[in-house]
């Protein structure tokens, strides 16, 4: 493993990093903010029910009906928030095991630091996600999606060596961004586009990071695995082998309820 | 290349390549879908003004290659002779009313973003060629035409879907910052000034696309917006990677550099 770097430059560039971190989550806590103020209103239009469109005229039907459609697609960005907030929590768990493995532990410094900043980027996540979850009046989501934790379950034993945790972290982060894209035009409320929007790019780096250290890792090149890297060394596939699609593919999306509070 | 000759590969470059060739595969299965579901757009756009959908899906599929060729001139264009050519003109017509409204005006925004990254990538790939940047690393040489080309579908995709809605394609850069951007590609003489204003291209489209997905109201527009951002964000993680800096830098996209709706030209 390659030790060439400076953790001291790294420490530094967290901290910058943590500088300009602020300001996006001072966005996101704005978009959470605009969201509350909207599910309030919401909540208070449920609550008296749309008695001044109907105005006693179309009686009981139109009325369940239509707090059907909105109890439906308030359902849907409860849920949506949830599985979420799953997908965030097992992948704060996997982050968190994989940096007590010995061969983390004592291997390269910038994957271990790697490993270390994205758990707390994914503890970020499950939290704004579970804010909106309780702030649109359903449970927080504590529990780890269930089918991919199965998946993990079954991975865990194989796992003997960086590569192997740097595959599933690419499967983790990939189903990730995945889900939030597709979010994106299943939620209904703005607000939650805009937060499942600014969280889907942010896996989508992580997977573009992995999927470079593990090509580096499959050719011999971990001693490049290092912030700063050696651009000149980088073999040309290096270059690419990080972003494979011009468009994010939601085909594994995982369905809106998969990881919902039962 | 600098230190090439000191390290080796335990595989060899052309598996490395192999590797890069199946995960492009891949993304060429993604690009069916992605056009799939701009044409629906295209339908609902052409829906929403009273035109037939049907008749603005085989339109938009005649411009996705009409748009592509267009754009591919484009570029060629700029990179072939002075950048002044590409200020703020386009295919549309500049000063009378705008032909671009509501939705559109965010398509013919993220073409024009998308016509700049090509433009930029390509001076730059040019600039590298006449030894302008010095030695460039082979990595770096790779990641540019790699994102210049999805860039080039990017914005193939937004055109065609101001053809179907019987809007001028985009084939310039009609945004008021580019001559700025010009002035910036022509003074930089490194490899690293590339990649910084690569870098801020990267996350001004990212940026813009996530701006979209909270203000286009077309269902299409927003989830075709959702598919280009987290690509734009990789680019940018690529880029922070290979000049020395963390490349997840935050938790969360932000969108205080989102381009405005107001800079377009057109």
């Amino acid at each position: 493993m390659g030790e060439r770097i400076d953790t001291r430059l790294l420490t530094e560039l967290s901290v910058q990093s943590q500088d300009l971190n602020s300001d996006a989550v001072r966005l996101t806590k704005d978009a959470l903010g605009d969201f509350t103020e909207q599910e309030q209103e919401r909540a208070a239009k449920r609550r008296w029910g749309p008695a001044g469109m109907v105005a006693g005229l179309a009686g009981v039907g139109v009325v369940l009906g239509a707090g059907r459609a909105m109890a439906a697609s308030s359902t849907t960005d409860i849920q949506a928030l949830q599985t979420a907030a799953s997908i965030e929590n097992l992948a704060v768990s996997v982050y968190q095991t994989a940096a007590g493995l010995s061969f983390i532990k004592t291997g390269n410094a910038t994957v271990a630091a790697f490993i270390k900043m994205t758990t707390a980027q994914h503890q970020a996540h499950a939290q704004a996600f579970n804010a909106a979850v309780t702030q649109a009046g359903g449970k927080a989501q504590t529990a780890a999606d269930p089918k991919y934790a199965a998946v993990v379950q079954q991975m865990l034993p194989s796992i003997k060596a960086p590569a192997d945790v740097v595959k599933l972290a690419i499967t983790l982060e990939d189903v990730a961004a995945q889900t939030y894209t597709k979010n994106v035009s299943q939620v209904d409320d703005p607000n939650l586009r805009k937060l499942f929007g600014s969280v889907a790019p942010v896996e989508a780096q992580h997977r573009a990071v992995l999927l470079a250290v593990q090509a580096l890792l499959a050719g011999g090149g971990a001693a490049l695995i290092a912030i700063p890297t050696q651009p000149a060394m980088l073999p040309a596939a290096a270059g690419s082998v990080g972003f494979p699609d011009s468009f994010y593919s939601t085909s594994s999306a995982s369905p809106v309820n998969e990881g919902a509070v039962q | 290349m600098n230190g090439n000759d000191k390290w080796e590969l335990q595989i060899s470059e052309a598996e490395l390549r192999t590797m890069t060739r199946d995960l492009d595969e891949a993304h060429r299965e993604t690009i069916p879908t992605m056009f799939d579901r701009a044409g629906s757009f295209a339908e609902e756009i052409a829906e929403k003004e009273g035109r037939s959908g049907g008749v603005a899906r085989r339109r938009f599929l005649m411009g996705a290659g009409v748009a592509g060729l267009g754009l591919a001139l484009a570029a060629c264009g700029s990179g072939s002779s002075s950048s002044s050519s590409s200020t703020t003109t386009s295919s549309a017509p500049a000063k009378s009313a705008s032909p671009y409204t509501g939705d559109l005006k965010v398509v013919a925004l993220a073409t024009a973003l998308e016509n700049q990254a090509v433009a930029a990538y390509t001076a730059a790939l040019g600039a590298a060629k006449a030894g302008k940047l010095g030695s460039v690393p082979p990595a770096v040489g790779t990641f540019a035409q790699t994102a210049m080309s999805q860039h080039s579908d990017h914005a193939k995709a937004w055109n065609a879907v101001l053809t179907s809605a019987g809007k001028p394609t985009i084939t310039n850069v009609p945004l008021s910052g580019q001559p700025a951007v010009l002035k910036a590609l022509g003074s930089v003489n490194s490899v690293g000034g590339v990649a910084n204003l690569a870098l801020q291209l990267e996350n001004q489209a990212a940026q813009t696309y996530l701006f979209a997905e909270f203000n286009v109201t077309s269902a299409g527009g927003i989830s075709t917006a959702a598919t280009i951002a987290p690509v734009e964000a990789m680019h940018a993680a690529i880029l922070y990677f290979v000049l020395g800096q963390y490349p997840v830098p935050d938790n969360f996209l932000a969108v205080d550099k989102a381009a405005s709706p107001s800079t377009l030209t057109v």
